[in-house]
């Protein structure tokens, strides 16, 4: 396992870590979630995690943004860095570090108001638009990166929850991408939608990779495979393996990655 | 330990006695009805149950049934019937004439079942002969019955003591035409079902079909009592719109009841009424709303789980507390302080209030006591938001507030709403802190240290005084009780659709 | 990317900017918000008890002077024969000047300015009638001297529990500073001294102007005939009509008519069922007014929506399993659902029906109109029929009573009624809470 990780490491030398966790445990009362993780996450890359259900994925996933901090009964210990920055310093305010650091949820979970106000939430809170114009502008923007504006362009104004799945979910995608993050985190993003919406998606997310750091928890061999760069491989709260996407898929140095993408273990 | 004279009780007793001999006696054959029933069911296969078409036990049951269902029913029947019929014949013999000026002919009925108790009264506490119920003049009566302890107001003409005789003759004949009736469909019942009581009665069939008639008929007791207080209200209110014209009632700005009690010179609007109920229940809304919706956004956001476990079931105690405990805590405790604060030589010097009594003090108890009312139902209503909205916003990098400000509470606006409704009408029916709280005179004044009185309050001592039942001061109090009964019925019906709708959004 | 982004991009998580600051500031500010709401609503409550103990439970003690009262035969039974309908012939005002006199005696040592006809107003308007009692029941004591332990007047009993202070007394014509002063000489001989009140808790109520006197057991009584009543009706009607809606009703009109029914009657003010029990009870069936079946009834009617509401939840929570299972053992639909499913309820329905009951305990409004208010509760029902049909008044009925009395001395009976009324309803609920736990099942 260390020498796995030394050996990620070199290999990422060409381009930048921009998350690095380092021994992270974590536990839901007695639970032990996540077992002594250790990864490196690179900037302007799609990220995958992979793994069967239970495994960890989302708690991991949600340790990226401290979202875990909103579980009562969740602890977390190690030592997880943005930008060499250790988020889980007490100086470090959650919700700062949220805006920095993106969320999309496995179901889409569009605010009851409209798609506008939706996509301008982030932004008013945060304070990045100085006039109205400016909101417009950035509301246009994400919508447009988000890849749905032409969809919806003719009725801002309508509630978010009527639109259909796979543009509810855009817009939670255009939603967090408003604020401006530099990372995003997305966890199953495409389970409750059709291959239609899912493919329309998964082509967002790859122009994504221009500009951000993407993660993706995704129980879809195939959509790691089309989407990302790098494929975690969880496993009973360990991470078992963490490579290349096509080195994982083609050639697995751990019995345990093996027998899970030809489909044993799972 | 002195014992005071007991008021001495109408005919009534007597006659319930009667009643309660007539369903012993029902009951009586039912119990026998069962055992004979089984018996002869068990008799009929020689003993051995397995020739039944069913348990032996329902053979019993089913005769119990027979016996005992019809006769009750009858009973019941009767037991309305009988009074309405003796009414009617009675109040025919009163010619229109012997109605005086200012009465009525429901006044007079009153006054003729009254000497027709105490005669009854008379004669059963041995104070006379029932022969000499019978030849008493009109005179005599008024002296006799008071030697029972029967008032009688006016004196009794020669009308109402005729009628009385025959009010009491009629009633003596029914009573008896009742038990024979009642214990006569007692034994048809019985009998029947115990001649058809062999072994290829389908008993079971038959009395699961009882059961479920009785269970159809205890569920239809909903509909009777809804019937019943519509009834009784729309009945009386017509009679009182008979004597006292309705538009005063709804647009007179005034409320003034003489006392005198037989009518003439009463101003009964009911305007300073709801104007005293609205700012009441205003002023409770304005102490409740805020300190339960907060309560409720503490405890379902914020809280740990300890602190929940602890200050949810501190505020369901103040639910639970009698409104009777408010009404004193009113009177009592908050009048006299803030009368401290904002009386005559009170703390701030202001002489805003002039006595204990006041909207002030009824609103801001009554909004004590619907904050666990507010908080409960706001709590429902925000838990039912979806996780998801909480994490959706709180992945965006809002804070707590911000999310419950901008994402959770618009969600559950409606809901919220809905709950104020209830509470609302809560406030506007509430009766106990009122009276106790509230004042009795009524008043439109803006002060909210005055004292004002409510449409609640105002029933109650409409009804409770020594009013006529039939005069239009205490009649009025049901012309209220409908106007409650309507704005409570609307406030309701309003909110829970609200929130069945809020529901349903997030199923 | 823009400049917004770009500028944001070089900051450091670990420095909270200016914005991030007032945020958390609002935050705090929310967050107090309701912690304020919470506390405030805590301290209502503590108010609301500690008014409630303060005030009431001084009503649990009660002032008596000890006096032993020589009763002499030449007043009490003139003939000198004995005979009881000669003893029965002397009045309680033939009594008022022996007690006086007794009275006069047991403060002989000590020094006031009282004339001996003033001392008496320290005892309680109730005394010759307590020891006019005692000789009747006993006439055999004639001519002894007997100790007695009479109630003291109100006034009194209010200045040892400190409800009454010396200055209230300057517009008082019933007792003087200088009774205060016997008193509290007295209180140092131990003839006179506060005992546990058991007549306030078992005793009738008594005219407005022996508030001394007034106790709550009456009314209790009339409370627990108006209970029977409501749990004879509406835990069997209840029980049928929800059987009958959750496991037989047909989707229809009808059905529905009747659920929009009871969950609008849930939501009726109280004061309109007081006014449906006067109509229909008093003014149409004729019932006696002021009886306990008349407010069992009228709140059987109030509380059976609760009953019915909280049945069809226990009824609901049996899984449907155990009905497929009786109906596959051949067992007809009504046997299934009373062998079977109505058992596993019955806790639940207990306990529904048990808070239902402590509602309707508490309640007073509806009483009001029945005329439970105004009657004055000083006899004991004789039996179980006059338990149900001769007037009485109920706890609520009485402590309402008490509190529209002119004489602040009631007060502190209402206060103390309130005490044993909520001790009735904690008693209730605790009861519901350990069926709840006890009994609680998890399918
Ligand atoms: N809120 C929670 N409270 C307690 N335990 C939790 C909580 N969330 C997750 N767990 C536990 O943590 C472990 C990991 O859960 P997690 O949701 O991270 O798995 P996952 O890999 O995302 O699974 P899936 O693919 O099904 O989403 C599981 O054993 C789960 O039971
Ligand atoms: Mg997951």
């Amino acid at each position: 396992m260390e020498d796995m990780i030394q050996m990620d490491r070199a290999m990422s030398t060409q381009q930048d870590i921009k998350i690095r966790a380092n021994g992270v445990q974590v536990y839901y009362g007695e639970n032990h979630a996540i077992k002594d993780v250790s990864v490196e996450i690179q900037d302007k890359t799609v990220t995958a995690f992979i793994g069967p259900s239970g495994c960890g994925k989302s708690t991991f996933l949600r340790c990226i943004n401290r979202m875990n901090d909103t579980i009562d009964i969740c602890r977390v210990t190690g030592d997880i860095r943005i930008d060499d920055e250790d988020i889980y310093d007490p100086r470090v305010d959650p919700v700062q570090l949220r805006a920095k650091v993106g969320m999309v949820f496995q179901k889409p979970n569009p605010f009851p108001k409209s798609i506008y106000d939706n996509v301008a939430y982030g932004p008013k809170i945060h304070g990045l638009a100085a006039s109205k114009a400016d909101l417009d502008e950035i509301v246009e923007k994400a919508l447009r990166r988000g890849a749905i504006w032409d969809e919806v362009k003719d009725r801002l104004h309508a509630p978010g929850t009527g639109l259909s799945g796979g543009q509810q979910q855009r817009l939670c995608i255009a939603r967090a991408i408003a604020t401006e993050p530099e990372v995003l985190l997305m966890d199953e993003p495409c389970s409750a939608l059709d291959p239609i919406a899912t493919a329309q998606v998964e082509e967002l997310i790859d122009e994504l990779r221009q500009n951000y750091s993407v993660v993706i928890v995704t129980h879809s061999m195939q959509q790691a495979a089309r989407v990302s760069q790098r494929t975690a491989f969880f496993h009973l709260g360990n991470l078992v393996e963490y490579a290349d996407t096509d080195k994982i898929f083609t050639n697995p140095e751990d019995p345990r990655t093996e027998s899970y993408i030809s489909g044993r273990i799972g | 330990m002195i014992r005071q004279v007991r008021v001495a009780q109408s005919g009534m007793a007597g006659d319930q006695m009667s009643n309660a001999m007539i369903l012993l006696i029902v009951l009586g054959l039912g119990a026998v009805g069962y055992f004979l029933g089984r018996r002869r069911a068990l008799a009929k296969v020689g003993g051995d149950p397995r020739g039944l078409h069913s348990l032996p036990r329902y053979y019993g049951a089913n005769v119990a049934m027979n016996a005992v269902v019809p006769a009750l029913v009858l009973l019941v029947g009767w037991l309305i019937i009988q009074p309405i019929v003796i009414n009617s014949a009675v109040s025919g013999m009163i010619p229109e004439s012997a109605v005086s000026e200012g009465s009525s002919i429901s006044l007079l009925m009153s006054d003729v079942r009254r000497v027709a108790d105490g005669l009854d009264a008379a004669v059963s506490q041995g104070v006379m002969t029932e022969a000499e119920a019978l030849r008493l003049d009109e005179d005599a009566v008024k002296e006799a019955l008071a030697g029972v302890g029967v008032a009688l107001g006016a004196d009794v003409t020669a009308e109402t003591l005729a009628a009385a005789q025959r009010y009491r003759e009629m009633a003596g004949t029914g009573n008896v035409l009742k038990a024979i009736v009642i214990i006569g469909a007692a034994l048809i019942g019985f009998a029947v079902a115990f001649g058809r009581t062999t072994p290829d009665f389908r008993a079971r069939n038959v009395v699961e079909r009882g059961v479920m008639m009785v269970l159809i008929a205890a569920a239809s007791i909903a509909i009777l009592t809804t019937l019943g207080i519509v009834l009784s209200l729309i009945f009386n209110t017509v009679e009182f719109f008979r004597l006292y014209p309705a538009s005063q009632f709804f647009f007179s700005l005034s409320w003034n009841p003489s006392f005198s009690g037989r009518g003439g010179g009463s101003e009964l609007g009911i305007l300073p009424l709801l104007w005293g109920t609205l700012y009441i229940s205003f002023i409770a809304l304005l102490v409740a709303v805020p300190i339960g919706l907060f309560a409720a956004i503490y405890l379902s956001e914020y809280a740990s789980k300890s602190v929940r476990s602890v200050a949810k079931p501190l505020l369901e105690l103040l639910a639970g507390i009698p409104t009777i405990v408010y009404g004193l805590f009113a009177l009592l405790t908050v009048g006299p302080l803030l009368v401290q604060v904002f009386g005559d030589d009170g703390a701030l010097g202001v002489d805003w209030m002039q006595g204990g009594t006041a909207v002030m003090t009824a609103g801001l108890v009554m909004g004590i006591m619907l904050i666990p009312f507010v908080s409960s139902l706001s709590d429902d209503i925000i838990n039912a938001v979806p996780q998801a909205m909480r994490d959706g916003s709180l992945g965006l990098g809002a804070t707590h507030s911000e999310t419950v400000r901008q994402v959770i509470l618009p969600a559950a606006l409606p809901g919220i709403v809905g709950a104020i409704l209830l509470a609302a009408s809560r406030a506007i029916g509430e009766t106990m802190i009122v009276v106790l709280g509230a004042g009795a005179a009524a008043r439109l004044s803006m002060n909210p240290f005055d004292a004002m009185t409510t449409v609640t309050a105002k029933i109650v001592s409409q009804l409770t005084g020594d009013s006529d039942f039939a005069s239009p001061e205490a009649l009025v109090a049901f012309a209220l009780g409908i106007s409650l009964f309507v704005i409570t019925l609307g406030l309701n019906v309003i909110a829970m659709m609200i929130v069945r709708k809020y529901r349903e959004q997030y199923e | 990317m823009t400049d917004a982004s770009l500028h944001k991009k070089g900051k450091s998580l670990l420095a909270l900017d200016a914005r991030t600051k007032k945020r958390n500031a609002a935050e705090a500010r929310f967050k107090g918000y309701g912690i304020a709401a919470i506390a405030v609503s805590l301290f209502f409550l503590v108010a609301l008890l500690v008014t409630i103990i303060s005030n009431g439970v001084p009503a649990f003690t009660q002032t008596y002077v000890n006096v032993a009262v020589t009763l002499d035969a030449a007043k009490l039974d003139k003939n000198g024969n004995r005979d009881i309908d000669d003893i029965k012939k002397v009045s309680t005002f033939g009594y008022k000047p022996l007690i006086n006199a007794a009275l006069v005696d047991a403060v002989a040592g000590i020094e006031t300015e009282l004339s001996d006809k003033d001392v008496g107003k320290i005892l309680s308007a109730s005394a010759p009638a307590v020891v006019r009692d005692y000789v009747i029941a006993n006439p055999d004591q004639i001519g002894e001297t007997v100790a007695f332990r009479l109630l003291t007047s109100s006034r009194v009993d209010g200045y040892m529990k400190g409800r009454v202070v010396r200055e209230d007394l300057a517009r008082d014509k019933n007792l003087d500073a200088a009774h205060l002063d016997l008193i509290d000489v007295m209180v140092g001989q131990g003839s006179v001294e506060r005992v546990f009140n058991w007549d306030f808790v078992l005793g009738a109520d008594a005219s407005e102007s022996r508030p001394e006197q007034a106790g709550i057991g009456v009314s209790m009584l009339g409370s627990f005939f108006m209970m029977l009543v409501v749990l004879i009706l509406a835990l069997p009607i209840g029980v049928a009509a929800s059987i009958y809606l959750e496991e037989f009703a047909p989707q229809n009109r009808f059905t529905d008519l009747i659920e929009v029914n009871i969950s609008n009657l849930a939501a009726v003010p109280s004061i309109v069922f007081g006014i449906l029990g006067l109509a229909v009870f008093i003014q149409f069936a004729h019932l006696p007014q002021s009886a306990p079946i008349v407010g069992g009834l009228t709140l059987t009617l109030m509380t059976l929506p609760t009953i019915v509401i909280s049945t069809r939840a226990s009824l609901k929570s049996v899984p449907p399993s155990i009905r497929d299972a009786a109906l596959g053992v051949g067992a007809s639909k009504m046997q299934a659902v009373f062998h079977h499913v109505l058992p596993l309820a019955m806790p639940g329905i207990l306990t529904g029906t048990i808070i239902g009951l402590a509602q309707a305990l508490g309640e007073t409004a509806p009483l009001l109109l029945i005329g439970m208010v105004g009657y004055i509760a000083t006899n004991y029902p004789d039996g179980v029929a006059s338990g149900f049909l001769d007037p009485n008044s109920a706890m609520p009925a009485q402590i309402y009573e008490w509190a529209k009395r002119a004489d602040p001395a009631f007060y502190e009976r209402a206060w103390g009624g309130i005490i044993v009324l909520l001790l009735f309803l904690l008693t209730m609920n605790l009861i519901a809470i350990i069926l709840r736990r006890r009994f609680e099942r998890r399918w």
